[in-house]
């Protein structure tokens, strides 16, 4: 399977918006890719580029090494699916599956037999006949991967493809999705702008934020080595301070006037005085004393959330408030609000970012 | 219990008052359509059962002679004329090719129109409704000037020396076959052409209205899915865009075929003599020289029922089809 390179590919619309600044990425073949980004990052503009659907201000798209920038939709033929699924509710479910075949020439029976085995490969045998419309959510959206199949495309792409069905249903299509891909072993590129479905699809993830890629890696890099104060809020949960590079660390801040010092490991690349930001996930503050350096902070518990499988404690200290998460299971005693405890923050899980913008901390 | 027994009592309760309102607001409405719409052709039907008197106007009666003289000449059975029967044809024959016509020249603007910007949409729908409200005749007095012989287009043809070159190379000849030129110069008056064009002139922004809805609603992610799939962009309206719309196309033309069906001043001016419409006729008995009221009925009469056949005869292919 090819893969598809951009080099230096922008798109600007009419009335000067830039929807995509110049973007190098590479999405290898085989692979499952997630565009991952905010509404109007500029992910499913990149997307509709690479369909064919958009021609780029500038730049060039390459297919392997086939530059094919000018190539329009109808000749590029990678299959697409859409936010709505975009089925044609004149035709019947087999003969949407069959459309591309259909457009290109083949015969009948031949069709049939390909719509039926698409069928076969989406879960949906003996649905061939019916309407599009007598058909639920997760079925249409079956019919529409289905569909984008038809034609054997190099490369698949599939816009914000879970957007539309109920929460449980997604859950069970992204898996269901990724084995299917896996099976084909087709280049693919999926908009989303969930991080737990790119983190549950994805072999990568391209975090994009206002026409910019932010971060592109596999998912568990991206979770554990955000590149920047973006990247670590928008994926997963993180706690996030203000604070100046200097002496044994980063000094935030705090309430009464005074600045605490927090130790991070490696030291910050800044230099002294340097403004910073630091970003902590939940599940890595602790309210026990970890092994290895930890900065340890006085707290006051303000709340607590027991959500069944994770639990948070919002605690107030000198440098403003930090939540805690565990998972259900882990040994911890019981809190009560307005309890004093001792919170740790490992030097370790001190994330260090030069000071920009971020979406605000969830 | 307690709540299945309030829950009827509740319902008969409501039961009572509602239903009375409703039938009488129907019976209400009913009354006023019988009125307004059933009476006159009521009128209108008994009328055509009647008898002219000479000089005196009509009376009442119960003779089919009006029908038989449509259809079949007023001396039949001694003598057989289909003149009035060739009226009827004309008039659906203006009507038929008007209607197509206009939706088909319709079709495109309207697809492109909805592809424009909503600001640039809004502007040509104004301007389009704008145009609906000029009256038939000031539409057909603007083409009456710019087609008249003597200072319309073949005028313009003529001075700028088309006329002379179309002599020369035999083109007139193929014209005046066609019944668009005299020997000495193109000719629009009297035409069908001319005449099928008025009649698309004004309803051609009634066709854009009919039309715009349905395509403006077409999601434009069906046209892009298919073009993913290799379709061409006339394969893109003839698969995605077409099949999407067809049922308000149709209805499209059927309407305006009704509504063309009427015509009478694009009619007067612009179709030749023997291609004059019933429109044209039923008028003359009732209001012009040869005034017969009666007979002027029966032709409405004719005119009414085939019309209601076109359009039954329509919607049953529609069905057939699976419309």
């Amino acid at each position: 399977m090819a893969g598809i390179r951009l080099r230096g590919v922008s798109k600007r619309f009419a009335g000067s918006v830039t929807a995509v600044h110049a973007t190098d990425l590479d999405f290898p073949g085989g692979a499952l890719t997630a565009l991952l980004g905010p509404s109007g990052c500029g992910k499913t503009t990149l997307l509709r580029m690479l369909a064919g659907l958009e021609t780029p201000s500038h730049g060039s798209i390459l297919l392997g090494e086939t530059d094919i920038t000018d190539r329009p939709a109808h000749l590029r033929r990678f299959g697409m699916v859409f936010q709505s699924f975009a089925l044609f509710p004149h035709l019947s479910v087999a003969e949407n599956i069959a459309y591309a075949l259909a457009v290109a020439g083949t015969g009948k029976a031949e069709r049939r037999q390909r719509a039926d085995a698409l069928l076969d490969l989406v879960q949906l045998s003996g649905y061939g006949d019916r309407r599009i419309g007598a058909l639920s959510g997760g079925q249409r959206q079956r019919v529409a991967i289905a569909r984008a199949l038809a034609q054997s495309p190099e490369v698949f792409l599939l816009d914000e493809p879970m957007s539309a069905l109920d929460a449980k249903l997604r859950e069970e299509m992204q898996v269901e999705l990724r084995l299917l891909q896996q099976r084909l072993g087709i280049t693919t590129i999926v908009v989303t702008h969930d991080q737990r479905e790119a983190m549950t699809m994805a072999d990568r993830i391209v975090v994009m934020s206002q026409g910019r890629v932010e971060q592109s890696g596999p998912p568990d890099e991206i979770y554990h080595k955000p590149a920047n104060a973006f990247v670590a809020d928008f994926i997963g949960r993180a706690n996030f301070f203000d604070g100046l590079v200097g002496e044994g660390g980063v000094h935030v801040p705090g309430k009464d006037g005074e600045s605490v010092a927090l130790s991070v490991e490696p030291a910050p690349a800044f230099m002294s005085g340097a403004p910073v930001t630091l970003a902590i996930r939940p599940e890595r503050a602790c309210l026990d004393e970890p092994q290895g350096s930890a900065s340890r902070l006085a707290a006051r518990v303000t709340f607590l959330r027991d959500v069944g499988s994770t639990r948070d404690i919002h605690l107030d200290t000198a440098i403003g408030p930090i939540i805690v998460e565990y998972a259900a299971g882990e040994a911890l005693r019981p809190y009560t609000v307005g309890e004093q405890v001792a919170l740790f923050l490992p030097a370790s899980a001190i994330h260090v970012f030069a000071q920009g913008v971020r979406k605000d901390a969830a | 219990m307690t709540i299945a027994e309030n829950a009827t009592g509740g319902s008969t309760a409501r039961g009572a008052s509602l239903p009375d309102a409703r039938t009488g607001g129907l019976l209400a409405l009913g009354l006023l359509i019988a009125l307004v719409c059933v009476v006159p052709f009521g009128l209108v039907l008994v009328i055509s059962l009647g008898n002219k008197i000479e000089g005196a106007g009509w009376e009442w009666g119960l003779s089919l002679s009006n029908y038989s003289r449509f259809f079949f000449g007023i001396g039949w059975p001694e003598t057989v004329s289909t003149l009035y029967a060739q009226k009827l044809f004309y008039s659906l024959y203006f009507a038929v090719i008007a209607s197509l016509l206009a939706v088909l020249v319709a079709f495109p603007f309207t697809y492109l129109l909805t592809r424009l910007s909503r600001r640039s949409q809004a502007a040509w729908l104004i301007l389009l409704l704008s145009s609906v409200s000029l009256s038939e005749v000031f539409v057909v007095m603007g083409w009456d000037v710019l087609l008249s012989n003597r200072s319309g287009l073949p005028m313009v043809f003529r001075e700028t020396g088309i006329t002379a070159w179309l002599k020369g190379n035999g083109g007139l000849e193929v014209l005046r076959e066609w019944g668009l030129a005299s020997p000495r110069n193109i000719r629009f008056k009297t035409s069908a052409f001319a005449t099928i064009l008025t009649m698309v002139y004004l309803v051609f922004p009634y066709a854009v209205i009919l039309l715009y809805p349905a395509l403006s609603r077409i999601d434009p992610a069906m046209m892009e899915a298919a073009r993913t799939m290799g379709a061409r962009p006339l394969t893109v309206i003839r698969t995605v865009v077409l099949p999407a719309v067809r049922i308000p196309v149709t209805g499209a033309v059927l309407l305006l075929f009704v509504f063309l069906l009427g015509s009478y001043v694009a009619i007067t001016v612009f179709a030749a003599p023997a291609q004059q419409t019933l429109t044209i006729s039923i008028y003359e008995s009732i209001r012009g020289q040869t005034i017969n009221a009666p007979f002027g009925a029966a032709q409405a009469v004719v005119l009414l029922v085939t019309a209601a056949l076109f359009l039954g005869a329509s919607s049953l292919i529609a069905k057939r089809s699976g419309l």
